[in-house]
């Protein structure tokens, strides 16, 4: 196990400057029947943030979710941190511990505390003890601006906490990359700001980041480059302030047009 | 026939004999329709080929009546060379009888996990133990405490069924009572009210862990 990690963390190491963080060529997948992505290519240097969108079912969390191999794909490549992802593949532990992700419910452990949200796989995966551990989950609970929780329950948080926390817990794992698929969309909005104020601090911070989102707000702010999806094909990317003045494509238009009213 | 309340207390002792079985079969053969149940499960969520098997299984020992199954334990086996103690006999068959009902509630408990659960402690780098471990089980244990709790109740219910295989335990006591007094109404009354004490205090017991479960956080990695 151990082994294997290495490697990919000495291939990354030497290829950090020149080499894409992910890189995304001809990407098919299928659930049975059905084509969920077509030939999709994409490219993301390490240091972007991208913020993919389009119509539900367009097939953006397939997307993302095949990039740390939660979905399988079927055809093409995909190469994340400077591994090639082959569909079945053994050792993907390795790869997931680099990529984080916030998913749209947060999806806490509830029977843990905060706290142990966040150590649990410092101890696991990265095999530290339990002091190291929590060091560093006080200081990503603090870069969250929640370091006053860690003894608590998921359950005993409201849902923009639960989200700070669900950041934090990724965060630990001082991945490289960071996937956020919808991670407001279940929100209240009032709590939606706290969550997208910690994503903005992250980009600052030089994250490299791929998020799946509808604030348009957000989107503006931190992108560097906006990527339309629909029907499982990416129709259109470009920097944002392109994007939202001049879509080019049909339906990139009729989508911002309904978001923005 | 009049209930006579001090031939009762007379014969309460003689009754109570067989409790000592009763418990001890009734404990055995939860932890081995626990156990069993688990593996069924298991099995049940493994490979392609091995799923429809297990279902079949789990659906035939549930479909079968457990005296047939005690049956067909105590006197098939040993024409295959088999031959075990009655009383094992009867834990055995019990246990499986059980184990079909209770890979449901493991089912049940594990399938009331959201899906995310596992995607977040893979998306972590969690190994599948450790996710089974630390993420799964504790979150299964909660769920299923309250449906296993009332199995455990039902499977005490069931030890009377070894009064088949000569197994001396309560109901068994019982009948030598009233075979020996020609009554029946007090052994049965007493057997009763011994059975609806242990079922209390088995619930009891549940109860408490559950509520141990829902409280205590897995502190310890
Ligand atoms: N597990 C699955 N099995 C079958 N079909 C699926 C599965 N997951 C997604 N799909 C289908 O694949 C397509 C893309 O789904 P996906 O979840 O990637 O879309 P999305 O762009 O994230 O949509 P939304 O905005 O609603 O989240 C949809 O048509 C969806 O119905
Ligand atoms: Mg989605």
């Amino acid at each position: 196990m151990t082994p294997i990690h290495e490697l990919s963390v000495h291939n990354n190491a030497q290829d950090t400057m020149q080499a894409p963080a992910i890189q995304i060529e001809n990407l098919s997948k299928w659930y049975e029947s059905f084509r969920a992505l077509t030939d999709v290519n994409l490219t993301i240097a390490y240091g972007e943030r991208i913020v993919i969108c389009g119509p539900s079912g367009s097939g953006k969390s397939t997307l993302i979710r095949c990039i740390n191999q939660l979905e399988v794909h079927q055809k093409g490549r995909l190469v994340v941190n400077g591994v090639t992802l082959v569909p079945g593949m053994k050792g993907l532990s390795a790869i997931r511990r680099d990529v984080g992700m916030v998913f749209q419910h947060f999806n806490l452990f509830p029977h843990l505390t905060v706290l142990d949200n966040c150590t649990l796989a410092l101890r696991r995966v990265r095999k530290l003890d339990r002091r190291e551990a929590e060091a560093v989950a006080h200081a990503n609970l603090e870069r969250v601006r929640i370091p006053e929780q860690a003894d608590k329950y998921p359950s005993q948080l409201s849902g923009g906490q639960q989200q700070r926390v669900a950041i934090a817990r990724a965060l630990c794992m001082k991945p490289k990359v960071m996937l956020f698929d919808e991670p407001t969309s279940a929100l209240d909005p009032e709590m939606i700001n706290e969550v997208l104020d910690v994503m903005t601090l992250l980009a600052q911070d030089g994250m490299t980041m791929v998020c799946v989102t509808h604030e348009m707000g957000f989107a503006r702010k931190v992108a560097d480059r906006i990527v339309f999806m629909d029907q499982g094909q990416i129709v259109e990317q470009a920097p944002p302030s392109e994007f939202f003045t001049n879509p080019k494509h049909e339906r990139a238009k009729l989508f911002l047009k309904q978001i923005l009213h | 026939m009049k209930f006579d309340f001090a031939f009762a207390m007379e014969i309460f002792p003689q009754v109570l004999q067989g409790i000592g079985n009763t418990i001890l079969v009734a404990i055995a053969s939860f932890i081995g329709a626990s156990v069993l149940g688990f593996i069924w499960e298991i099995l049940r969520r493994s490979s392609r080929f091995v799923r429809p098997v297990a279902q079949l299984w789990i659906d035939a020992i549930r479909s079968t009546p457990v005296l047939v199954q005690l049956y067909f334990l105590f006197f098939v086996l040993p024409h295959y060379g088999i031959v075990l103690p009655a009383m094992l006999t009867g834990v055995l068959g019990i246990s499986v009888y059980f184990s079909g009902y209770i890979a449901e509630v493991f089912k049940a408990g594990i399938d009331a996990i959201p899906r995310g659960q596992s995607e977040a402690a893979s998306s972590l780098g969690l190994s599948r133990p450790d996710t089974i471990g630390y993420i799964i089980m504790p979150q299964m244990l909660r769920n299923i405490a309250a449906p296993l709790g009332a199995y455990s109740v039902s499977i005490l219910k069931s030890t009377p069924y070894l009064a088949v295989l000569a197994v001396p335990e309560m109901l068994g006591s019982a009948f030598d009572v009233a075979s020996e007094t020609y009554r029946y109404a007090e052994p049965m009354v007493v057997a009763g009210i011994l059975f609806l004490a242990l079922a209390m205090i088995g619930v009891a017991l549940v109860t408490r862990l559950e509520r141990r479960l829902g409280l205590t956080p897995a502190k310890d990695l």
